[in-house]
C-alpha cells in the first residue's frame, strides 16, 4: 500500500497516536539489541532462537530489532515488554536461554537468570511524557529486579541524543513517529521563520559535536546570511577515531533522528540538498539511513513542499572509503565532489564557501539528532542541562580499561571521575587508574590528579586534551604512557594525506623518535626536539589532523616527563610494557620445572631439567610474555631494564 | 554584492594595500618584502602545502599563523613576516624538509639561512629494519607539476597516489601517462629539481614520469623540436598550418614571417574568445 503523504502537523499527529498505539500495544515484546555491537556478540544468533520458539510456542509474543542502549558491555542484550508490568533488560543472552525467556515472557514472568534492570515507563522524550508500562501492581519477581535507577551503568545517565536506541525498531518509520519523531520539523516549517529556529538553536546553547564545539546556532546564522546560492547541509557520519562509535550506534539505531534534524537545518538555513556522508565500513548504518530516506520521501518529509510549507529538501547518501582525514570538513567536501579528500585552507569558512564553493552547513551526526529536541522541548529546557559553556548531554564511547564498556550519555558537566568510576564500573581485575584519553587520536591523555574535572569542552581543552567526538579511552597502570603516544602517533601518521609539509613529515619523525625510545635508542634531547617538532605542528600544519596531532605526545609529556625520562635516561620502560626495556627472569624458588614454559617458548629461549628451576636466555629472549601467561606459578617475573647492560 | 575595494593593512609596520582577492605574498613581493616558498607560482592556483610562506597576523589582541599564498588581508591587519613565531616555524619546516631530501640545493641554502646546517631527525626508519637506506627524494611533494599540467597545460596527465610519506606524483597507474603531451612544463616548474626529460634517438623519456614520446622532425632542418603530440595539441588549440607547427623555432625564419603574423593574429584573436 503506497503511504499518503503527511502534509499537515494534524494528520501527523493521527498517525503519530495510531503508531504510539500499536507501539504500546499491551501485548508482550521482545526487544533484541542489534546494532553492530549486539551483532558482533551474537545478537543474530539470539534473535533467530527467540523467533523461533515463538512461532513453536504459537504465544502472542512481537519480537523487534533495536538499536543498542549503550550497554554494550551487556551484549547480547534483550528487553522484554511484561504486559501491565515493566521492561525487563536482560544481559548476556544465549541462543540457548531462548526457550525458557520466551516461558517465562508467555507466562508474564521474570526470567531471573539475566535480568539486570528494569524500566517502569515508556520515555516520550519529544513531549516530556512517560507512560507507565504498570497496571496495578507489581508482582513480586519484577518487583525484586532494580529499576534503572539502582542499576550503576545506567544511574547518571540522561538519553537526549540516545533517546530512541533499544527503543523503537530503526528500520520502522511508524515507530519514530510514534516516539513523537517528525513533530519538531513539521512544528519548525509550519509555525517558526527560519530567523525564530536559529534564534532557538542559539539560545539552546548547542555546540557541534563533532569535535570543534562551535555553536550551532551561529554557524547556521552565517550560513544563511551568505548570499550565495544554492546552499547545502551536510551531515558527517565520517566517525574515524580509534575506540568511538557513538554517531554509528545513533545511526544505526534511530536513523530519522538525524534525518529530522537536517530538513529543520535546511529550512533554517535555505538549503534544498543535503548530503550524509557516512564511511562505507559501517554497512548497517548506511543500510538504515537508506531506508529511512526511502521512508521519508514516501512519508512526504523529504520533497517537494514539505508539510505544505513550501519548502523543498532532498538528502543523498555518500560514501565515505574510510580515509580519517574525511571527517576534516574541507577534505569531507573535495570527496563529497568527487576529488581526492585532501583539506584546504579555510581562511574563507565553508559556511561561506564549502561544498562546490557554495554556502554549506556541515554538522556531525550527534548534532544533527539533537535539533528535534531543542526545537519540541525548548531552548530554555535544553540550556538548562550542563554547564555555562556546554549545554545539553554528550554521548561517551568508554571504551579500554573499564569494566562498563559502551555508549555512556551524560550531562555535561559531569565530573570524568563520576563517568569512569560510577557509570562505567572503574578499573577492572583489580588494576589502578592511570590517565583517560578523550577526543580520540588528536585528544589528549588526562592523569588521574583530573579525575575531578567536569566534561565540558572548554575544560578538557584547557587540560590539553579536548571534547572531540567523544571517544574515551581508559587505561590503567599497565600502560605505558610512552608506548601510547607512539600508537596514536603511528595512527596518524597512516593517515595523515600527506598534503602539507608539517603534518606528513611531522608525524613520521614524531613516531620515529617516539618508537626510538621505546626501543630503547632514545637520545638525550629527544624530549627537547619533540616539544620543538610539537609546537610548530600545532602552529604551521593546514588542517586540524597536523594540529591536533602532537596532542598525545603533548599531554604524556606534559603529565607523565617521568616516564620519558625513564624510557631515555635509565633504559627502562615503568610500566614495563616497552619489550626493549623490560627483562623476563625466573623466579627458582617458585618454579616447579614443569616445562610448561620452555615448550611455549616460540623462541626456545627457556631451557631446564624436569622438576628442576628452568633458565631464560636472555639473548634469545623477545620478551613476548608468552611464559609469563603459561605459569601457573607466578615464577616468571618482568622487571623494568634492560637486564644485561 | 557589494564593491570591491583596496584593503589597507600593515606588513611588518609599513602600511600597504592589496587590490581586492590579493594575498598577502603578492602584496608583500610588490613590496620587495621577501616570503619563502616552494609550493607557489603566480601562473597556478594557491596550493598552502609547504606551509614556507607563513606569516602571522594580528586582529587586536588575537593572532593567528596564516599561509600569505593563500591568505587575502582584511582591512587593518597588522603582518608579521618575519617575527620569532614566523621563523620558528619556518624553521622546523625546513629542518624537516631537509631530512626528507637532502640533496636538494634550494633547500640546503634556505635552511641555512634559518640556521639549520643539518637536521635534528634521525632518518634511520631503514636501518632499524636492517633494509639499506633508499636514495633520498628530491620530491618535496609541492604539487606544482600537477598544478601546470592541469591547469596551465590542461592535460591532467599527473597527480598524486597514496597518502601521508607514501605519497608521490605519479601517472595513472604508474604507468606511460596517456595524457601527458611531454611538454615539460612539469620539468620546468618544480623548485627542485625533481623531474626531468631527455631527448634520445628521436624519443623524449620522462624517466620520472614513466613517459617516453616520439619527438617530432622539423621539416626544415630534420632535427627533433618536439613530441609529436605536443606539437598535435598546439595544432589542434591553434588552428596552424601544418608548415608552421611542424617547423622548429630555429628555422622559423622569414620565410615564415608572413604565415606566423596571421597565426598571431589569429592566436589573439582565440586568446580574447576564451577570455
Amino acid at each position: 500500500m503506497r503511504q499518503h503523504k503527511i502534509e499537515t502537523r494534524e494528520h501527523l499527529a493521527e498517525v503519530r497516536d495510531s503508531a504510539r498505539r500499536a507501539l504500546l500495544d499491551g501485548k508482550p515484546k521482545v526487544l533484541v539489541g542489534m546494532a553492530t555491537c549486539g551483532l558482533a556478540t551474537g545478537a543474530q544468533e539470539v534473535f533467530d532462537a527467540l523467533c523461533d520458539e515463538v512461532r513453536k510456542s504459537k504465544l502472542d509474543v512481537r519480537i523487534v530489532e533495536t538499536g543498542c542502549n549503550g550497554g554494550c558491555f551487556l551484549e547480547p542484550v534483550v528487553d522484554v515488554v511484561l504486559p501491565g508490568q515493566a521492561r525487563i533488560t536482560y544481559a548476556h543472552v544465549e541462543p540457548s536461554d531462548a526457550p525458557s525467556l520466551i516461558e517465562s515472557t508467555g507466562d508474564g514472568k521474570v526470567y531471573e537468570k539475566l535480568a539486570i534492570g528494569r524500566i517502569d515507563a515508556e520515555p516520550f522524550l519529544l513531549e516530556d511524557l512517560r507512560k507507565n508500562y504498570r497496571r496495578g501492581k507489581l508482582a513480586p519477581d519484577v518487583k525484586k529486579v532494580p529499576p534503572y535507577s539502582r542499576v550503576p551503568f545506567f544511574r547518571g545517565q540522561m538519553h537526549i541524543a540516545m533517546r530512541n536506541c533499544g527503543f523503537i525498531d530503526p528500520s520502522s518509520v511508524e515507530e519514530y513517529i510514534a516516539k513523537g519523531g517528525y513533530a519538531a520539523a513539521a512544528k519548525a516549517l509550519t509555525e517558526m521563520t527560519p530567523e525564530q529556529i536559529i534564534d532557538e538553536i542559539k539560545t539552546s546553547g548547542l555546540r557541534g559535536r563533532g569535535g570543534g564545539g562551535f555553536s550551532t546556532g551561529r554557524k547556521w546564522d552565517t550560513c544563511r546570511n551568505a548570499h550565495v546560492e544554492p546552499k547545502y547541509v551536510i551531515c558527517n557520519a565520517d566517525e574515524g577515531d580509534p575506540g568511538a562509535y557513538m554517531d554509528r550506534s545513533i545511526i544505526e539505531g534511530d536513523p530519522h533522528s538525524i534525518i529530522e534534524g537536517m530538513i529543520i537545518g535546511s529550512y533554517a538555513i535555505g538549503a534544498h540538498m543535503g548530503y550524509i556522508y557516512v564511511r562505507e565500513e559501517y554497512p548497517l548504518a548506511v543500510k538504515r539511513v537508506r531506508l529511512a530516506l526511502r521512508q521519508a520521501e514516501e512519508f512526504g518529509f523529504l520533497g517537494k513542499n514539505i508539510f505544505g510549507s513550501g519548502h523543498d529538501f532532498t538528502v543523498r547518501i555518500n560514501r565515505g572509503a574510510g580515509a580519517f582525514v574525511c571527517g576534516e570538513s574541507t577534505a569531507l567536501m573535495a570527496s563529497l565532489e568527487g576529488r581526492v579528500g585532501e583539506p584546504r585552507a579555510k581562511y574563507i569558512h565553508t559556511v561561506e564557501s564549502g561544498l562546490w564553493s557554495r554556502p554549506s552547513c556541515l554538522n556531525n551526526v550527534e548534532t544533527w539528532n539533537n535539533v528535534p529536541v531543542v526545537i519540541a522541548r525548548g531552548a530554555q529546557w535544553f540550556s538548562g542541562i550542563g554547564t555555562e559553556g556546554s549545554k545539553g548531554t554528550k554521548v561517551f564511547s568508554l571504551v579500554g580499561k573499564v569494566k562498563h564498556v559502551g555508549l555512556v550519555e551524560v550531562p555535561m558537566g559531569l565530573t570524568l571521575r563520576q563517568v569512569i568510576e560510577d557509570i562505567g564500573g572503574g578499573i577492572p581485575d583489580g588494576g589502578a587508574f592511570k590517565a583517560v584519553q578523550t577526543g580520540g587520536p588528536s585528544g589528549g591523555c588526562i592523569p588521574a590528579e583530573y579525575l575531578d574535572t567536569p566534561v565540558d569542552f572548554d575544560r578538557l581543552t584547557e587540560l590539553g586534551s579536548m571534547m572531540g567526538s567523544g571517544g574515551m579511552i581508559v587505561m590503567d597502570n599497565h600502560t605505558c604512557m610512552v608506548d601510547i603516544a607512539r600508537y596514536f602517533l603511528a595512527f596518524l601518521k597512516d593517515e595523515s594525506c600527506g598534503k602539507c609539509v608539517p603534518c606528513r613529515e611531522g608525524t613520521a619523525r614524531m613516531l620515529d623518535i617516539l618508537t626510538d625510545i621505546c626501543e630503547g635508542r632514545g637520545q638525550p634531547g629527544d624530549i627537547e626536539l619533540l616539544g620543538d617538532l610539537a609546537a610548530v605542528m600545532v602552529d604551521g600544519s593546514l588542517c586540524a589532523l597536523g594540529g591536533s596531532a602532537p596532542n598525545p605526545v603533548l599531554t604524556t609529556l606534559k603529565y607523565f616527563s617521568a616516564e620519558y625520562r625513564a624510557h631515555i635516561e635509565e633504559r627502562r620502560c615503568p610500566a614495563k610494557v616497552c619489550r626493549a626495556l623490560i627483562t623476563h627472569k625466573i623466579n627458582p624458588e617458585k618454579c616447579t620445572g614443569c616445562t610448561l614454559c620452555a615448550n611455549i617458548c616460540p623462541m626456545k629461549a627457556i631451557s631446564g631439567e624436569k622438576k628442576e628451576p628452568h633458565e631464560i636466555d636472555e639473548s634469545k629472549c623477545i620478551r613476548c610474555g608468552l611464559c609469563v601467561d603459561s605459569c601457573r606459578f607466578e615464577a616468571i617475573e618482568v622487571s623494568e631494564g634492560m637486564g644485561q647492560e | 554584492m557589494t564593491e570591491q575595494k583596496d584593503v589597507q593593512f600593515t606588513i611588518d609596520g609599513q602600511s600597504v594595500r592589496a587590490k581586492p582577492g590579493e594575498t598577502v605574498l603578492s602584496v608583500a613581493r610588490r613590496h620587495g618584502i621577501d616570503i619563502p616558498a616552494l609550493c607557489h607560482h603566480e601562473s597556478v592556483s594557491a596550493y598552502g602545502a609547504c606551509r614556507l610562506c607563513v606569516v602571522e597576523v594580528f586582529w587586536g589582541k588575537r593572532s593567528k599563523l596564516v599561509t600569505s599564498c593563500i591568505y587575502t588581508p582584511y582591512e587593518n591587519d597588522r603582518v608579521e613576516t618575519n617575527n620569532e613565531r614566523v621563523r620558528r616555524t619556518r624553521r622546523m619546516i625546513l629542518e624537516l624538509l631537509l631530512a626528507r631530501c637532502p640533496k636538494v640545493e634550494v633547500i640546503r641554502d634556505l635552511a641555512r639561512e634559518y640556521g639549520v646546517d643539518e637536521p635534528r631527525f634521525r632518518t634511520n626508519g631503514a636501518a632499524r629494519e636492517g633494509k639499506a637506506p633508499p636514495e633520498p627524494t628530491r620530491c618535496i611533494l609541492c604539487g606544482l607539476c600537477v598544478r601546470v599540467c592541469g591547469e596551465v597545460v590542461g592535460q591532467h596527465a599527473i597527480s598524486y597516489a597514496n597518502r601521508g610519506m607514501e605519497r608521490v606524483i605519479t601517472t595513472p597507474f604508474a604507468d606511460q601517462a596517456e595524457e601527458c603531451v611531454g611538454c615539460g612544463a612539469c620539468v620546468f616548474v618544480c623548485p627542485t629539481d625533481a623531474l626531468h626529460y631527455e631527448d634520445i634517438d628521436g624519443q623524449r623519456i620522462m624517466k620520472e614520469l614513466k613517459t617516453t614520446l616520439p619527438l617530432l622532425k622539423c621539416r626544415v632542418c630534420g632535427r627533433p623540436f618536439a613530441t609529436e603530440k605536443q606539437v598535435a595539441r598546439i595544432r589542434e588549440g591553434l588552428n596552424l598550418p601544418d608548415e608552421l607547427a611542424e617547423t622548429c623555432p630555429s628555422c622559423r625564419g622569414s620565410e615564415f614571417r608572413g604565415i606566423m603574423e596571421q597565426t598571431l593574429g589569429l592566436v589573439q584573436s582565440t586568446t580574447s574568445q576564451q577570455d
